[in-house]
């Protein structure tokens, strides 16, 4: 099996606190993998380690087959991220928010203009290339973030809350694309709080308090836990907190189904 | 590894961005020439019909000679002559005067007596630098007033000459065009940087820039290229007015106060470049710049205030802030047409700060992104 990420016990704490505490990952290649958590729990800690972004206290991981702790410069030249807050410049056209990302990793002015063509044409932002970013509607500016993300052809796309405040028909057709990126090989990496789209994911882990607490294909994770929905899972794995410090004892066959990694 | 490709995407990326928020880039440009004409007719120093009265209790053909003197002189307007003035003060309440000469009922008896005359001038000391400008001029007015009058000439004690060199007609726009450079050049530097790097915080594109394969280091070089380009614009304007409207010219080299200058945008830069690493907002970024370095620069760098006169702190700072060296360069390099033989010392301190305080904002900036 080859996988675009994985981690072993990786940990990061600030000062006392725990962000990120021993976490094992494994994520296949093509893989459209959702990192779930309720706000605070360390997804964001977790992807700005892998993406080379903060470095992390112990554990070890690596990403597209580099060491995350001594190869960052190269892991960022295969990945793409895309991060909660929209984070292009609303100042630039559309078209110069693309080549902008697409000449710092290094296309060249003939590769540039290609992939513009055909990242626009897959995203339906051809009509809006002139547009200033700032003026267009949500959902259009979140398309943009995933081209920009994506003009790279990144091995492996990183996607931190891609949907929050976004209408429920735009994300949709956001999951659609998503799909169609995993089928052509990109390997997606995508953290949410939206427990009804992570449906679509092929895999996926909860993350409480830094820790994951569960882990597998959502249909094994609601036959093992009897529950319905994966939202279900979530508030009953939530609400099965332990006071902070003691070790967990009841979410054994939890960390079981962790450990069991994809199948 | 530094690319000189990604370096030119950011620097582009950035101009474009100047160039969008042309409020921004109106303000940069028209500034430093709306400052240049502000201070040179704020700051004009050659005061002029200074309004003053004269209490003249019994006008004799002598007190009568003395005010005509004053009033003659272009220093003063005379407002009015009052036969006695019981309470003084009322008149300056009254007449809004600067000034009041009281001659003595006797003055013409006292004028020929042994000890000499008295003649009292009571001085508005509220605005201090008038205050001095009158004193000044009064004594050897009354002095020369006096003399002839008594068709007398002054025995010679002591000749006294001075000669002012490298203002010789002591005008306030050789004074204050070194001022405004070295205060445009810092403000504009700083504060265009840290905000502009602030903003990209605020966006969450400085997140998105450092996952790409750019080196930190890259994002700074490139970010900085085109505000370098702003700060050199604006010193050209700075001495392309004081050239045309106040008629300063260079006395030394103007290519060596071309890289001097660079110099100094350099640690301008590195100062604005370091705030933008401690601060998450624009407002914050702006703030602290023009904290950080419009209020020292006017008040300790010697601008307005010679700096032998301040206080022990107040002069270690003055010895610390870059614009002081700054403006001892420009200051030698118009007024006095000196070079690096007589600026090396200010110019090695000036780029020894600005590498020192570029160092820590690089050091700062990779560790907290």
């Amino acid at each position: 099996m080859e996988y675009s990420i994985r981690t072993e016990q990786l940990t990061k704490r600030f000062g006392a606190f725990t962000a990120v505490d021993r976490i094992d990952v494994a994520v296949a290649k093509g893989e459209v993998f959702g990192f779930l958590g309720a706000n605070g729990a360390g997804k964001t800690t977790a992807i700005r380690m892998l993406c080379g972004l903060l470095q992390p206290t112990s554990g070890r991981g690596t990403v597209a087959g580099f060491d995350i702790l001594k190869e960052s410069g190269k892991i960022r030249t295969r990945i793409g991220y895309m991060s909660q807050k929209f984070s292009l410049y609303p100042d630039l056209s559309v078209e110069q928010n693309l080549a902008l990302y697409g000449r710092l990793y290094g296309l060249d002015k003939k590769a540039l203009q290609e992939r513009i063509r055909d990242m626009s044409a897959f995203l339906g932002l051809d009509a809006l290339l002139g547009r200033v970013t700032g003026s267009l509607p949500w959902g259009w500016q979140q398309r943009l973030s995933l081209a920009c993300a994506n003009l790279h052809r990144p091995e492996i796309l990183f996607l931190d809350e891609p949907t929050g405040s976004v209408d429920p028909v735009s994300r949709r057709n956001f999951w659609d694309l998503i799909h169609r990126l995993s089928s052509q090989g990109t390997t997606i990496f995508i953290t949410s709080h939206y427990m009804d789209e992570v449906e679509y994911c092929h895999r996926l882990s909860i993350m409480i308090d830094g820790r994951i607490a569960a882990m597998g294909t959502p249909r094994d994770l609601k036959r093992e836990s009897g529950r319905a929905t994966i939202h279900e899972l979530f508030l009953k794995l939530v609400e099965r907190k332990p006071a902070a410090g003691t070790a967990p004892a009841d979410t054994a066959p939890l960390d079981t189904a962790a450990a069991g990694g994809p199948a | 590894m530094m690319s000189r490709l990604r370096i030119r995407t950011i620097a582009l990326k950035e101009v474009r961005h100047i160039l969008r928020d042309w409020q921004t880039l109106v303000v940069v440009l028209v500034m430093p020439v709306m400052m240049m004409f502000l201070y040179g007719y704020a700051l004009n120093a050659d005061a002029k019909e200074i309004p003053v009265m004269i209490e003249l209790p019994s006008p004799g053909p002598e007190a009568r000679t003395m005010a005509d003197k004053i009033d003659a002189s272009q220093l003063f307007a005379v407002k009015g002559i009052v036969n006695a003035a019981s309470d003084p003060a009322e008149l300056f309440k009254l007449h809004g005067i600067k000034a009041l000469f009281r001659f003595p009922p006797g003055f013409a008896r006292e004028l020929r007596r042994a000890g000499g005359a008295r003649v009292q001038v009571l001085i508005d000391g509220s605005d201090p630098n008038l205050g001095t400008i009158i004193r000044n001029a009064a004594e050897p007015m009354l002095m020369g007033a006096t003399l002839e009058v008594l068709n007398a000439r002054q025995p010679k004690v002591l000749d006294l000459r001075t000669l002012i060199l490298y203002n010789p007609e002591q005008r306030s726009a050789l004074f204050f065009v070194p001022g405004l450079m070295a205060i445009i050049l810092l403000m504009i530097s700083a504060l265009l940087t840290s905000v502009a790097v602030a903003r990209e915080k605020e966006l969450g594109t400085m997140g998105q820039l450092l996952v790409s394969p750019l080196h930190p280091l890259e994002i700074i070089v490139g970010k900085i290229i085109p505000y370098v380009f702003l700060a050199a614009v604006d010193g050209f304007l700075v001495l392309a007015v004081g050239r045309i409207a106040f008629g300063v010219r260079i006395a030394g080299n103007p290519w060596f106060l071309g890289l001097c200058s660079l110099a100094y945008i350099f640690t301008a830069l590195s100062i604005g470049l370091l705030i933008s690493t401690l601060v998450k907002r624009q407002q914050h970024a702006m703030f602290a710049a023009l904290g950080a370095t419009m209020m020292p620069t006017v008040l300790l760098s010697g601008f307005i205030f010679p700096v032998i006169s301040m206080p022990l702190p107040l002069r270690i700072i003055s010895h610390i802030i870059p614009a002081t060296y700054f403006l001892e360069i420009v200051r030698g390099v118009i007024l006095k047409g000196v070079g690096l033989r007589e600026l090396w010392a200010p110019l090695l301190i000036l780029c020894a700060e600005g590498i020192a305080l570029m160092s820590v904002a690089i050091r700062k900036f990779k560790v907290k992104l």
